[in-house]
């Protein structure tokens, strides 16, 4: 088991490389000059060369890389040029919006999505295994960030029952936290449940047809129990599968939905940074957020051990 | 065909097409100038003259989203075929030649880690806002899947029988590759590429929307859609219409998709996912 989380660890590092490579490299390609851009139109040449030095733009390419990789190895991205904040301070503060947004489209995807899915091949073929699967097919072409703006419409701006959008922190008005992420975190999870309720379908009708569940019913156990516990329980590597790949894509969702609802989250960070080229924001947001990522697979790679115990053998 | 005897296929066929002519015949039937200004009719609600009523700037909705369109499709077509060349290209020699495997599919597993749409932010924004630029962005974050399908597909091929017996008479690697192993890789590849397809076509309205896509005036359907986004209580067709065509057109591609799959072989699930 330590062997085996030892292994997935190394095999993170030559991923994060390249993904810190393309982070750092999208800098050189830039067309045109970095600094008198980032200095703006009414700059003067003094002041394109302060933003230059500032930036150790005046210096070669690969002596930047090793300042940068320096830097980052010691936890330092630089320093934003707009926000006149660390880089990481920046997108520390901002996680915690994005991950709980993240977090709760994907939860509700799954307490909607596997459910569904289960209810999908105990009566597949038949009509509620239609209804599923036609909605799933219709959740997974939705745009999100359009789905956002249907739902502010109808329940913001028809119903007015939730706010159209603006963030409340959880420590000052819970109640007010949960209405502002409500939308945002039902527009996330209508796009992710598709994919969920699909993937649980196909794995329980695989696993429905095994001789623990024809065991299972041959005691006497009720249908509903059966798949409840039973088929439930053999999916789950698969479903495992796609939720961990529906929490990369919810993240990139939600850095777009965040942009639609105003949250402030590192989505809206890192699209106001790429807009006002704020390199040291769009690395260090870009290789934070894919840090992020790689762990989460990686966490998903160990879970599959933790449920299904006939892979720790090969472990 | 029997392809279209299938139910989902056909619809997404009906879908696909209905989109696909409507915007290809945009020049013709689109009844207003996209990008001309008409200040005396802002944001006018729907009517027989503006079916899909006009913007903040009096311009024809319709007429936009059906530019929109041309746009949207072609650069989800030009997405498809070149993250399908360059990811096919790559996902053959990791599968045959395993010396360059562990290296190239390093890369590959690197750019797969970033949030694909992130990265294509980040590179479009990047190399200029421009219709190649968003290309090139998207078929840089799109290619990894594609090579790893690819390689997948060859891995299964090259343990063949009939590869092997080839390949024992003595049958030279390129022609092997050409005639035995390519083909029996097509089939997975244009699959792929159909969902490679869809999710352009999503990505680049995001793209368009954060406002890295092509520059205004052209209308891009994420375009549309966030200019109308400031006047969702006046005049909230703006930004929801537009959404339905990127719906139509996901959703057709996606069954076209699940169909071509079905049909070319139903083993594919496997290696597809």
């Amino acid at each position: 088991m330590l062997r085996l989380i030892i292994v997935r660890l190394l095999a993170a590092v030559p991923v994060l490389f390249v993904v810190s490579l393309v982070s750092f490299g999208l800098t050189l390609l830039v067309p045109g000059d970095i600094a008198s851009e980032m200095a703006g139109p009414t700059a003067t040449a003094a002041d394109v060369a302060r933003v230059r030095a500032e930036l150790g733009l005046n210096q070669p390419p690969l002596e930047r890389m090793v300042q940068w990789y320096g830097g980052v190895l010691r936890g330092n991205l630089g320093r934003s040029i707009l926000l006149n904040q660390s880089v990481g301070q920046a997108v520390l503060e901002r996680l915690p919006v994005t991950l709980s947004l993240t977090l709760m489209g994907l939860g509700i995807a799954c307490l909607i999505g596997i459910p569904a899915g289960l209810l999908a091949a105990a009566k597949a073929r038949r009509w509620p295994d239609q209804v599923t699967m036609a909605g799933a097919m219709l959740g997974l072409s939705l745009p999100d960030f359009w789905l956002g703006l249907l739902l502010i419409y109808v329940f913001g701006v028809l119903l007015h029952w939730l706010p159209t959008g603006g963030f409340v922190a959880p420590g000052t008005d819970l109640l007010g936290w949960l209405r502002s992420i409500a939308l945002p975190a039902a527009s996330l999870a209508l796009t992710q449940l598709g994919p969920i309720a699909r993937m649980t379908r196909s794995a329980a009708l695989e696993v429905a047809s095994s001789d623990f569940i024809r065991t299972a019913r041959a005691k006497g156990l009720a249908e509903p129990r059966v798949y409840a516990r039973h088929v439930l329980a053999g999916s789950m590597v698969p479903i495992l599968t796609v939720v961990g790949i529906g929490f990369g894509l919810s993240l990139g969702g939600a850095l777009v939905v965040e942009q639609v609802f105003s949250l402030p989250g590192v989505g809206r960070l890192v699209i106001g940074a790429v807009l006002r080229r704020d390199w040291p924001v769009i690395q260090g947001g870009l290789l934070l957020t894919t840090c992020i990522f790689v762990l989460v697979n990686l966490v998903v790679d160990l879970l599959y051990l933790w449920v299904d115990p006939r892979l720790r053998e090969n472990a | 065909m029997r392809l279209f005897a299938r139910r989902n296929f056909l619809i997404g066929a009906i879908l696909v097409g209905l989109v696909l002519a409507a915007a290809l015949l945009a020049g013709w039937i689109a009844p207003f100038d996209p990008v001309k200004n008409n200040f005396r009719n802002r944001l006018g609600a729907p009517d027989d003259i503006y079916l899909l009523g006009t913007d903040r700037f009096g311009r024809d909705v319709l007429s936009r989203i059906l530019h929109g369109a041309q746009v949207s499709l072609r650069i989800g077509l030009a997405v498809a075929v070149l993250s399908g060349v360059m990811g096919g290209i790559i996902g053959l020699v990791c599968g045959w030649w395993r010396g360059i495997d562990a290296w190239l599919m390093r890369v590959m597993d690197g750019l797969m880690a970033f949030p694909g749409l992130l990265l294509a932010i980040a590179l479009a924004a990047t190399l200029g806002p421009s219709e190649s630029t968003v290309m090139i962005a998207l078929t840089v974050a799109y290619t990894p899947r594609t090579a790893r399908v690819m390689r997948g597909a060859v891995l299964v091929a090259r343990a063949q029988d009939y590869v092997e017996a080839a390949r024992s008479v003595g049958v030279r690697t390129a022609r092997l590759l050409w005639r035995h192993v390519v083909p029996a890789c097509t089939a997975p590849l244009v699959v792929q590429q159909t969902y490679v397809f869809a999710i352009a076509i999503l990505a680049e309205a995001v793209l368009s929307f954060v406002g890295v896509g092509p520059p205004p005036p052209q209308p891009t359907l994420g375009a549309i859609i966030a200019d109308g986004r400031d006047n969702m209580v006046e005049a909230p067709w703006i930004a929801l219409s537009p959404g339905v065509v990127i719906a139509m057109l996901v959703l057709g591609l996606n069954l076209l998709g699940d169909g071509l799959r079905d049909a070319l072989d139903p083993r594919m699930r496997r290696i597809m996912r």
